[in-house]
């Protein structure tokens, strides 16, 4: 009796003590102390918390907003469009005030339309994505264009200087000679640090057919961006211009945008800004007049189909905002899922970071097969629409949201698209995740079917099939593409650097959203606004860089996040977190223990305690290992059979830690419980639980839908014997 | 006349519940060669992993998305949830992947593609399956064709057997049309979708998707019809030449198209509104654990007898029609 009241004394004791077990090897000197973890969230990343209110434009708390951009690169632009012929004459006054620091005579242009100009410029000898290409019948050329400069003057006074002799097309990025979409021309005098020169530049274009590029002309649909010579930027310290890329975007100056665009009578017509007005000429014309400040580039669209539906938000704390959607007349029944998505983002993303400050927003539903669909534009934007679109699969919201947060993260903010892509796709898919989930709820999972053999853009199948119960939490769908390319390419790269078209798309959207979703757990949502708040306060109307994001995030969390960025920027490296658990009988105590006169006294049992089938005490360790290169702080939570829940902690250094429960039987364990590691690719092993028969009963239930699946299969084929 | 026969038919698959009860079994056998191991597969992969809760209560979508990354040929997915798995399929019948994706259409700016990967052992045994129909299909007939249509196993299996050779050969020719058909679908498919992808608005494009889809399975069920008529014909007039019964057959489809044609689509959309309304009560009904499995399996194996029902009705269908259309005895009433 005595030595097993001294057993249960030991078991007990043991009981209360949980003891994590780590070897004494001491962390990588390489990288430095990471903090430590906190227990739970508040709110959680996958279920995020309603939308709090806006912050007053003139926050004290929050850096000062400008009231205007540096208007270094201002442009008045006439152009004329032949819709017969899909032509463009223009002519353009750039004034251009020179805020490099230094005297300039070189100054490079972009000439965008000639990545569509034959099969050899540097876009053409990409993966194809964007590519022109020669295609069979009468039109098998139409998917080439062009951008011809005509003439480059300088005015000084009331001279002119003809530039034009000296103009060269250059390549910085690839020594691609028959690349043109960039081009360089030298002033006869350097241009002085904070003097304006004035350009006038002739072009005329021909735009490409639009199935592939983002601009271009499907019947009398004709999407106009990236279509005048437009001046590089100076950035840290050089011009910054960069030849077209199969993956790249843009990057450009802010300025003023004073346009008149002359297109057929009936067309209607959306561009970036405000229209003045219209003005009908007597050869069968009708001219525009779109006027905007403080924008980079400008965008227009002009058709004879599109309808127009009318719009505003206006709302507490927001400046109120026109909103006019153009939309293909067979998608009219969408118009209104348009608007309340491009609500849903002014809102979101205004609350997020800082009211949008444009008095108009215009919407684009593009045409069917034009590859101009999903792509943003100062003011302007284009969305893309099926026929049939359950709203479970939330789309056009989707693209609309993130399109429109685009103007947030892209316009307002203009960091270079070419070389850190993630700055403006990475927070904009990081925010429109949220957004949706907030507003929309989760996504459901479907399939389209019945479409053509080969898959274009532009085009979709058209019958949407929806897998009842699937539904889709926030990044649950990115997580794929991560663990399929993520390790190809470090994030930190430029466009044009990136393996192939997958890679790019990870590290440019995938990869950053993800993994400012886990810094927002491992900060929490509060301060993760406030960050978003203050890095888009700080850098409106301006162009910063990652460096500068990163100075803010260390400055708001107020401690050094560098490591984190290190890990998931800066490498190639996974993020992987799994989790094993052994529940063993305990073992029973044999030999020499402490009697009750502090002598030892042997203890012996006839059998082991806890063997065969009646078990009933258990010692169980947790395990917790570290798959992939990045070390991250976990939390683990420890459910015992007793219904106890024990939270502990991790700094994920080493490649595992062991966690010791001794007279305790765990009935499931999680790694992450709070869903706070985003960029894991493999949630799925985050998790433990004691439940064989469940997993039996699942398995039965899913092969049997399976079978059910294949036993039509099979009786299928009985239609082609 | 087509009334008449669907009503025929369907009598006699109704006389013969026990055939098309064991045609059940046999399909739901064929399929089970792989779906137990399915099964022990999953319970091993969810054993011990919180997914296991999730995949019970609902589905785990990002477990299953790691799971099958692991395995690109798995058919395993979402997409045969709900009515689902009919669309599946029915896209997998018309991009020429059955059986065993001999007739496939390529992307044709990505030709050296032939598809997303599919498990060869579920190909394998679409042709094994389609063989072993080919075999039964004798029997059925032998057992429709009699004045009481009365089955027994032995009779079938014998019925089978004697008509098997014949079927076979007559399976191959069916399959060289359906190969023809293909062969001429694909340019034509080609040129539909360069008139989608022209089409002003996706509305016209979207007929022309359809469209020729629909073109593409109303030809296969013209095929499949012919290659009924033809086994009906070589089991009732113990035909011994597979090529003249098929002949014979599209003589007497040709002959009398909207009658032979008219009972087919009449069958097919009765087949189609039974889809419908299980998709109904599918959508209203949880499995979990397995009281529930119980009845969604009675409820999943009542939707492929159903099925087997009406392919059964069709064929007593079609040997009214064939009776009738030849000028042969009147059938008893």
């Amino acid at each position: 009796m005595r030595a097993l009241s001294l057993v249960g004394a030991a078991v007990v004791s043991m009981a209360l003590f949980v003891r994590a077990e780590t070897p004494a090897t001491a962390p990588s000197p390489r990288l430095p102390p990471v903090p430590s973890p906190s227990i739970g969230c508040d709110p959680c990343p996958l279920a995020p918390p309603a939308l709090p209110p806006p912050t007053p434009v003139d926050d004290p708390t929050l850096p000062p907003l400008p009231a205007r951009s540096p208007r270094n690169a201002n442009y008045t632009i006439d152009a004329r469009l032949d819709a017969e012929r899909h032509t463009i004459q223009g002519s353009l006054i750039l004034e251009w005030r020179n805020t490099t620091g230094q005297a300039q005579d070189t100054l490079p242009f972009h000439l965008y339309w000639n990545a569509f100009r034959n099969t050899r410029s540097t876009s053409a000898r990409g993966e194809g994505r964007r590519a022109a290409r020669i295609t069979r019948g009468p039109d098998a050329t139409r998917g080439f264009g062009y951008m011809q400069i005509e003439s480059v003057r300088e005015l000084s006074g009331g001279a002119e200087t003809d530039l034009t002799p000296s103009l060269r097309y250059v390549q910085p990025d690839d020594a691609n000679a028959d690349d043109r979409t960039v081009a360089e021309v030298h002033t006869p005098s350097p241009i002085a640090p904070d003097a304006t020169a004035r350009f006038k530049i002739d072009w005329t274009s021909q735009m490409p057919y639009g199935d592939v590029g983002r601009s271009g002309w499907v019947h009398d649909y004709h999407f106009v961006a990236q279509w005048f010579p437009k001046i590089g930027v100076f950035w840290k310290g050089a011009w910054n211009a960069h030849q077209f890329h199969p993956f790249s975007e843009f990057f450009s100056d802010y300025g003023v945008y004073d346009v008149r665009l002359t297109v057929p009578q009936g067309y209607i017509l959306g561009a970036t800004g405000a229209m003045k007005n219209a003005v009908d000429n007597s050869d069968g014309t009708r001219t525009f007049h779109f006027h905007q400040d403080d924008v980079h580039d400008f965008a227009w669209v002009a058709s004879r189909r599109m309808g127009e539906v009318r719009a505003r938000f206006d709302e507490t704390g927001f400046h109120p905002v026109d909103i006019r959607l153009l939309i293909q007349p067979e998608h009219s029944h969408l118009s209104a899922r348009y608007v309340e998505a491009t609500k849903i983002a002014l809102r979101s993303y205004g609350t997020w970071s800082a009211p949008y400050p444009y008095d108009q927003v215009t919407v684009v539903d593009p045409a069917w097969t034009s590859a101009s669909g999903g792509m943003e534009y100062p003011t302007l934007f284009t969305g893309g629409a099926s026929v049939f679109s359950p709203r479970a699969l939330q789309s056009p919201e989707s693209v609309t949201i993130h399109e429109c947060g685009h103007q947030f993260w892209y316009l307002l903010v203009g960091t270079n698209e070419f070389e850190e892509a993630w700055l403006d796709e990475g927070i904009n898919s990081y925010h429109d995740e949220k957004a949706a989930q907030i507003a929309l709820g989760p996504e459901g999972w479907g399939k389209r079917y019945f479409g053509m053999l080969a898959a274009g853009r532009g085009s979709r199948a058209p019958i949407p099939v929806i897998a009842p119960g699937v539904w889709l939490r926030r990044g649950d769908s990115e997580v794929a593409g991560l663990r399929k390319s993520g390790a190809f390419d470090a994030m930190a790269r430029p466009t044009w650097g990136y393996r192939n078209a997958d890679s790019y798309t990870v590290n440019a959207y995938t990869k950053p959203a993800l993994s400012l979703q886990t810094l927002e757990g491992l900060v929490g949502d509060q301060v993760m606004t406030r960050i978003l708040r203050t890095y888009a306060r700080r850098y409106r109307f301006a162009h910063p860089t990652t460096e500068d994001f990163i100075a803010v995030v260390n400055e708001v969390a107020g401690q050094d996040y560098r490591w984190f960025f290190d890990q998931t920027w800066f490498s190639a490296e996974e993020c992987d977190y799994a989790i094993e658990v052994r529940n063993r009988p305990a073992r029973a105590l044999a030999g020499y223990a402490e009697g009750p006169d502090g002598r030892p006294v042997l203890v012996t049992s006839a059998r082991e305690e806890g063997h065969g089938k009646d078990a009933r005490t258990f010692d169980s360790e947790v395990i917790v290992r570290r798959l992939g290169g990045v070390r991250l702080p976990v939390e683990i939570r420890v459910q015992f059979t007793d219904g106890r829940v024990v939270y502990e902690t991790w700094d994920g250094q080493y490649r595992w830690t062991r966690f010791r429960y001794p007279g305790a039987r765990v009935r499931a364990a999680e790694v992450d419980p709070f869903g706070k590691i985003a960029v894991d690719i493999d949630p799925g092993n985050n998790s433990w639980a004691d439940n064989a028969p469940i997993a039996q009963r699942a398995a039965s239930k899913w092969a049997m839908r399976w079978m059910f699946w294949l036993q039509n299969f099979l009786e299928l084929h009985t239609l082609l014997g | 006349m087509i009334l008449d026969a669907a009503r025929r038919g369907l009598r006699r698959a109704g006389a013969l519940w026990g055939l098309v009860a064991f045609l059940l079994l046999v399909n739901l056998a064929t399929a089970a060669i792989l779906a137990i191991p399915l099964a022990a597969r999953l319970r091993d992969d969810l054993a011990n992993h919180a997914a296991a809760d999730n995949m019970l209560a609902g589905f785990d979508y990002p477990w299953w998305s790691a799971w099958s990354d692991a395995r690109p040929e798995t058919t395993f997915g979402p997409d045969i949830l709900g009515a689902g798995f009919a669309f599946k399929n029915l896209d997998l019948l018309l991009r020429g992947r059955l059986p065993a994706g001999l007739f496939t259409m390529p992307d044709p700016e990505r030709p050296e593609e032939r598809g997303t990967p599919f498990d060869p052992a579920v190909l394998a045994l679409g042709v094994a399956y389609l063989v072993l129909q080919v075999f039964l299909s004798g029997g059925v007939i032998a057992a429709l064709r009699a004045p009481q249509p009365d089955w027994t196993v032995r009779g079938l299996l014998h019925g089978s057997g004697f008509y098997f050779g014949r079927l076979l050969r007559l399976a191959l020719l069916i399959l060289l049309v359906d190969a023809v058909v293909f062969a001429l679908y694909a340019p034509f498919a080609r040129w539909a979708d360069v008139q989608a992808r022209e089409a002003v608005s996706e509305r016209t494009a979207i007929v022309w998707m359809l469209g020729r889809h629909a073109l593409l399975l109303l030809a296969l069920i013209a095929v499949n019809m012919l290659s009924s008529y033809a086994r009906v014909l070589i089991v009732l007039e113990e035909r011994s030449s597979a090529l003249l019964a098929l002949l014979s057959a599209g003589a007497l489809c040709l002959g009398s198209f909207f009658r032979t044609f008219g009972h087919v689509l009449l069958m097919t959309g009765l087949a189609v509104v039974g889809l419908l309304l299980w998709s109904v009560l599918d959508g209203h009904w949880t499995t979990t654990g397995y009281k529930t499995q119980i009845v969604t399996f009675l409820l999943l194996e009542g939707l492929v007898f159903v099925r087997l029902f009406f392919r059964v009705a069709t064929l007593g269908g079609q040997v009214t029609l064939a009776r009738r259309l030849a000028g042969g005895p009147a059938e008893p009433a």
